[in-house]
């Protein structure tokens, strides 16, 4: 235990006064130890400066969930987080987002233990089981299905990075966590019960993953809520919306409804070989249903064409051979359609000895890297934003033109969020001649969402304000960018319609980083 | 101010006030319950309960074993008859919490598993991993949240207690939120408020367990007992005092002086660390008070050094512990000692209940840590407390409930709720050049130098005439914060105002207790005295502190005897 003072570090703390209706911010330097926690930090200020500094906290040890609050951007629980491991010398403290702000770093919580309410937080068995003096009997096996489930401390920091809970009709990642704790629970007998309360909502999760990433107690939220999807459909309990997109898909091995024998008109005057036509090539480019089929998107894909054909690359698509990846299918808990697509993906691929993928959408890239039988098939597999940076690097490729812009990158859930690429977009596009790269204030891990995720893309209904994209170009604008530019076909297909429906197309535009790309060219 | 009634009043919402809640709405669903809590319900202390829950649930245990060593464990200070009921109601409440969905650890053959816990005979704790707390907590409110006579108000101070000719009447509270004074009525009002931990420094307790309730029913005109009884626990990790498990020793964790010395075989030669809690925390504390501590910014401390168990067993045995070493204390068991000391860990004492939880006040209740039954006398075995909670707080719910429907609202005196009102005005519109922070250190620091492990004469009572002092200063404490709205400011001020007054009974309780008995430890008196001490102190509150009275212990079956492991 040192007893030096580490470190001095600066304290930026958002505050609000509600009498004044004033939002301020005060900034405190605090003597850092080893052991000093955000927490310890909190009261030193509290103690020493200022005794209005106003935050929750009680247990001091992780366990009641009183403390989470945003240090620069991120979620976390105050008091169990060290200083020093945050490796800074500022921070900016803000209180939790999605909740409206009481005081300083204290939000109203009310809706958020509102949503416990709406489900059902005991067993349910037949009456006449209560009866019984004895315990229910549960083997350790079956404890373990859902003992990970039961470690929420309700925190809400699930809550405050989550873009569906914008909407409030949405029951919140812990809910629908909680839920499937209690269906998975070998004692309970209620599953048609526990379905009713999020039948209606559960959809709107976009399986972006940041409450898992943030969760302090690691509960998998995102894969609870996929396996209440899957109960769902199992029960046929589906909206319209989704109902439509897995049947396009049953019927064409694509959500967009087209047949497959179209699958390659977007590369019509471009001469791109496809498998089996010719038996090898050195890469497969996938192309992602959204890429061959979307009109607005099949620029993208072209764009891809040539930047493989400008490095030289001997390339092959699937053609028509190539079905849905299947990311959406098996995140709107479609499990066995999943099943069916990445059979045949797979063994495409194994049919024809693919050496390298690569991928256009996050999408593709994720399902193929993270979910069985694709990553048993150990597929060596990029996302193009890697393959081109890599080129870049070793100076294989230079784009002649200027693109003088201001650009904004919005970071792919899937791509960032989920398999931690960060970097090598963003090389890509400041690779450009003439783009300025700005950060948006939510980047990176701290990304949000565009909304799109799990089949949302295809089923979207909400009220602009309840919309991910929305709130999203609303932050892009707030910087004075030119162009959101993403990585991701569905991204670009939210982000656009929310230009849209906020009437700024004279203001901002969305563009793949290709497409960008593609003016330098 | 705005006036709420209800039949019922339950204040906090911990294990003993949700399990009273529930308990009273079975009773009857048409009576209307409250539950008043500072902090949203699953943010109160309970959730931090690890080890277990202490139940007989097999044959080869009885209510008699599980009894005596509780009375044993107690140092012969619990009213047996309490004791004797206690333990017949723990099952029950075990099922009851199974039943709602509480994720209880099971055997191979899917009943509840059990396991061994310090100062037990058997292996009775029942356990769900190290969170026995945590999930009872979740599992009762989860049931309680079903009932729709229960009105939850979360994050609501409560600040006194009105009583009217010896009856409890009703209650003021600070709606945080807003920061409105508001006035209750209520029929019965049980205390749940829990234990008054903080008026240590050092202690494994959340920061939230203050003693409210505890100070409020004293300053009602109810009687305090046993208050110089707090219990130390050998590892709390320094600085923050979080309970360290005794899983850490029990793996094969060395407790080393500064000397590098296993100081513990010196005191408990067989046992060594895996001693009994009072034992090894008062050789921590003689360790360091003979000067063989290690030096740390936060004073003197005990190394607990695991490293000679190897990353792989720690990460296997103790990936919790390790976790909670990096993330509060910055250190990592893997590559150094973890510095603890001994921490204030339980309070014996509190409101004085009998096994109906009654208190002498009509239409009074009190359960959990805040009352004294007393079922664990001048000690309190592990597992013992949230088996309390369960089965005090179902006592408590059905016992106030039937009060409330048999009885009638009373009217709330003006003048009372006026008179609170000025009270915290006057507090808030203060402009003394004194600041709570400061007192409430300075609290700390009297009763860790004068009032901790070891006692004696004239520490303790330097350490009154200090308390005293204080409460003094405390007149002229300013608070900065004028604003209204979830003045925690206000808050803790008003905390430390009760800790003012519980430090001063816990003193003078301690003062005469001349013998060593339990967790009260004199070094002017290292015997304990049955012929003259076997009798429980009550503490009244009289305008010029506390005025002591005695009460005999109930003895059923087990006469005293000297208490050895
Ligand atoms: C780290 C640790 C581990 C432990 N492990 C165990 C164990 O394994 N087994 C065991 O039996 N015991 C254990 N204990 C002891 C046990 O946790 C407590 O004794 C028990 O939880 C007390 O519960 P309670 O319901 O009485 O009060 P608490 O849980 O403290 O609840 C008090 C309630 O009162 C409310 N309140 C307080 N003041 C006010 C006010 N002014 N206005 C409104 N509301 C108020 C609070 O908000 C809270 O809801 C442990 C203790 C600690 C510190
Ligand atoms: S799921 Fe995790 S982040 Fe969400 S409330 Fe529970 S503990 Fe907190
Ligand atoms: S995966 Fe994303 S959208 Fe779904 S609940 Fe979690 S945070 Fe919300
Ligand atoms: S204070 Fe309880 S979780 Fe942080």
């Amino acid at each position: 235990m040192g007893i030096k003072v580490e470190k001095t570090v600066e304290f930026r703390i958002s505050r609000f006064d509600p009498e004044q209706n004033k939002h301020y911010a005060s900034t405190f330097k605090v003597p850092i130890r080893k052991g000093t926690t955000l927490l310890d930090a909190l009261l030193y200020i509290k103690d020493n400066f200022d005794d209005s500094l106003t935050f929750r906290h009680s247990c001091r040890m992780g366990i009641c969930g009183s403390c989470g609050i945003n240090v620069n951007g991120q979620p976390m629980l105050a008091c169990y987080t060290q200083v020093l491991d945050l490796g800074a010398d500022s921070l900016l403290l803000e209180p939790l987002s999605n909740f409206q702000v009481i005081k300083d770093l204290v939000v109203d919580i009310e809706p958020f233990f509102d949503t416990y309410k709406r489900i059902k937080t005991f067993l349910i068995k037949p009456e006449q089981e209560f009866k019984k003096t004895d315990e229910f009997a549960q083997s350790p096996q079956d404890l373990k299905k859902y003992w990970d489930l039961t470690l929420c401390i309700k925190c809400s920091i699930c809550n405050s990075a989550c873009p569906a809970a914008i909407d409030a009709k949405f029951l919140g990642p812990s809910s629908l966590t909680a839920t499937y704790r209690f269906i998975s629970d070998s004692r309970d007998q209620g599953l048609d019960e526990r379905l009713k309360p999020m039948a209606d909502n559960v959809w709107l999760c976009t399986q972006c993953n940041s409450c898992t990433m943030f969760c302090p107690k690691k509960l998998p939220c995102a894969n609870a809520i996929l396996d209440d999807h899957s109960l769902l459909v199992e029960a046929g309990n589906i909206p319209r919306t989704v109902k439509d997109v897995l049947e396009s898909v049953y019927k064409y091995h694509n959500p967009m409804g087209t047949h497959q024998s179209r699958r390659m008109e977007w590369a019509k005057d471009l001469d791109v070989k496809t498998f089996p036509t010719v038996a090898k090539a050195d890469v497969l480019l996938f192309v992602c249903c959204s890429n061959a089929f979307d009109p607005r998107n099949q620029e993208i894909a072209r764009g891809m064409v040539s930047i493989l054909n400008r490095l030289g690359v001997d390339f092959a698509t699937l053609g028509a051979e190539e079905w849905c990846c299947g990311d959406h299918m098996l995140r709107l808990g479609e499990k066995g359609l999943f099943e069916e697509l990445s059979a045949h993906n797979v063994s495409m691929f194994e049919k024809l000895n693919v050496k390298k993928i690569v991928t256009i959408s996050p999408h593709c890239y994720n399902t193929f890297k993270n979910d069985k039988p694709y990553s048993d098939a150990k597929l060596n597999v990029q996302h193009y934003t890697q393959f081109i940076a890599e080129a870049i690097e070793q100076g294989r490729l230079k784009l002649p033109n200027t693109v003088k812009r201001r650009i904004a990158y919005h970071d792919p859930c899937f791509l960032g969020k989920r398999n931690d690429v960060y970097d090598a977009p963003r090389n890509v596009l400041r690779s450009v001649n003439g783009v300025e790269l700005v950060e948006m204030k939510r980047t990176r891990q701290n990304s949000f969402c565009c909304g799109g995720g799990a089949g949302r893309v295809w089923t979207e209904e909400a009220d602009p304000d309840k919309r991910p994209c929305v709130s999203r170009v609303k932050e892009a604008l707030e910087l004075g960018v030119e162009n959101i530019a993403a990585a991701c076909p569905f991204c670009i297909t939210t982000l656009e319609d929310a230009v849209k429906v906020l009437d700024v197309e004279s203001k901002i535009s969305i563009k793949d980083i290709l497409e960008v790309m593609k003016e330098a060219a | 101010m705005e006036k709420y009634s209800h039949d019922l009043i339950i204040v906090g919402a911990g294990l003993a006030g949700l399990r009273a809640a529930v308990a009273a709405a079975e009773v009857n669903s048409k009576l209307d319950i409250a539950v008043l809590s500072k902090h949203h319900p699953l943010r109160s202390h309970s959730v931090c309960a690890q080890g277990g829950t202490g139940a007989v649930m097999r044959e080869k245990d009885s209510y008699d074993l599980h009894a005596y060593d509780t009375v044993k464990g107690a140092d012969f200070l619990a009213d047996q008859d309490a004791v004797e009921f206690f333990v017949r109601q723990v099952p029950r409440e075990i099922v009851l919490t199974e039943h709602w969905g509480c994720p209880w650890s099971r055997n191979a053959e899917g009943k509840i598993d059990q396991r061994p816990f310090g100062g037990h005979t058997f292996p009775r704790a029942c356990f769900a991993a190290d969170m026995t707390g945590f999930l009872e907590m979740h599992a009762i409110y989860g049931k309680a949240t079903s009932y729709n006579n229960i009105k939850f108000y979360d994050e609501w101070f409560v600040t006194s207690l009105i009583v009217e000719d010896k009856a409890a009447v009703g209650l003021t509270a600070i709606e945080m939120k807003t920061g409105e004074i508001q006035a209750f009525r209520a029929k019965s009002i049980i205390m749940a408020t829990g234990g008054h931990e903080r008026i240590y420094e050092f202690t494994t307790f959340s920061h939230s367990t203050t003693g409210d309730g505890m100070a409020m029913a004293y300053r009602a005109g109810a009687p305090l007992e046993d208050m110089e009884f707090v219990q130390f626990h050998p590892t709390g990790l320094v600085p923050s005092g979080v309970l360290i498990t005794e899983g850490a020793r029990g793996e094969g964790g060395y407790l080393l002086n500064a000397n590098g010395e296993r100081f513990m075989k010196k005191y408990a030669p067989e046992k060594i660390e895996l001693g009994p809690r009072d034992v090894v925390s008062r050789a921590e504390q003689t360790e360091i008070l003979e000067g063989r501590g290690l030096q740390g910014p936060y004073g003197p401390y005990i190394a607990l050094d695991l490293r000679h168990l190897g990353e792989e067993r720690i990460n296997l045995r103790l990936p919790l512990i390790r976790d909670v070493a990096i993330k509060l204390g910055g250190v990592d068991p893997v590559k150094e000692p973890i510095p603890i000391r001994p921490a204030a860990h339980y309070s014996m004492g509190g409101i004085k209940a009998n096994v109906k939880t009654e208190t002498p006040i009509a239409g009074l209740y009190a359960a959990g840590e805040c009352s004294c039954i007393s079922v664990h006398g001048a000690n309190r075995l592990g597992t013992n407390s949230t088996a309390e909670c369960l089965v005090f707080g179902a006592v408590a719910g059905e016992e106030a409930a039937k009060h409330a429907s048999s009885s009638s609202l009373h009217e709330v005196p003006q003048e009372k709720l006026s008179a609170e009102e000025n009270r915290i005005h006057e507090i808030v519109s203060r402009n003394g050049n004194e600041r709570a922070p400061a007192i409430r250190d300075e609290m700390r620091r009297i009763m860790k130098e004068e009032v901790w492990i070891y006692r004696n004469g004239p520490q303790l009572e330097t350490a009154l005439k200090e308390i005293r002092q204080l409460k003094n200063r405390f007149r002229s404490v300013r608070i900065e914060d004028k604003g209204k709205p979830f003045n925690t400011g206000l808050l803790e001020t008003l905390q430390l105002d009760f800790m003012l007054d519980l430090a001063e009974v816990t003193i003078a309780c301690a003062l005469p207790r001349a013998e060593s008995r339990g967790a009260h430890s004199r070094t002017d008196y290292p015997k304990r005295d049955d012929q003259n001490w076997l009798k429980h102190t009550l503490a009244y509150c009289t305008g010029d502190g506390p005025r002591l009275e005695y009460m005999p212990v109930t003895i059923t079956r087990w006469p005293p005897v000297a208490r050895t492991y």
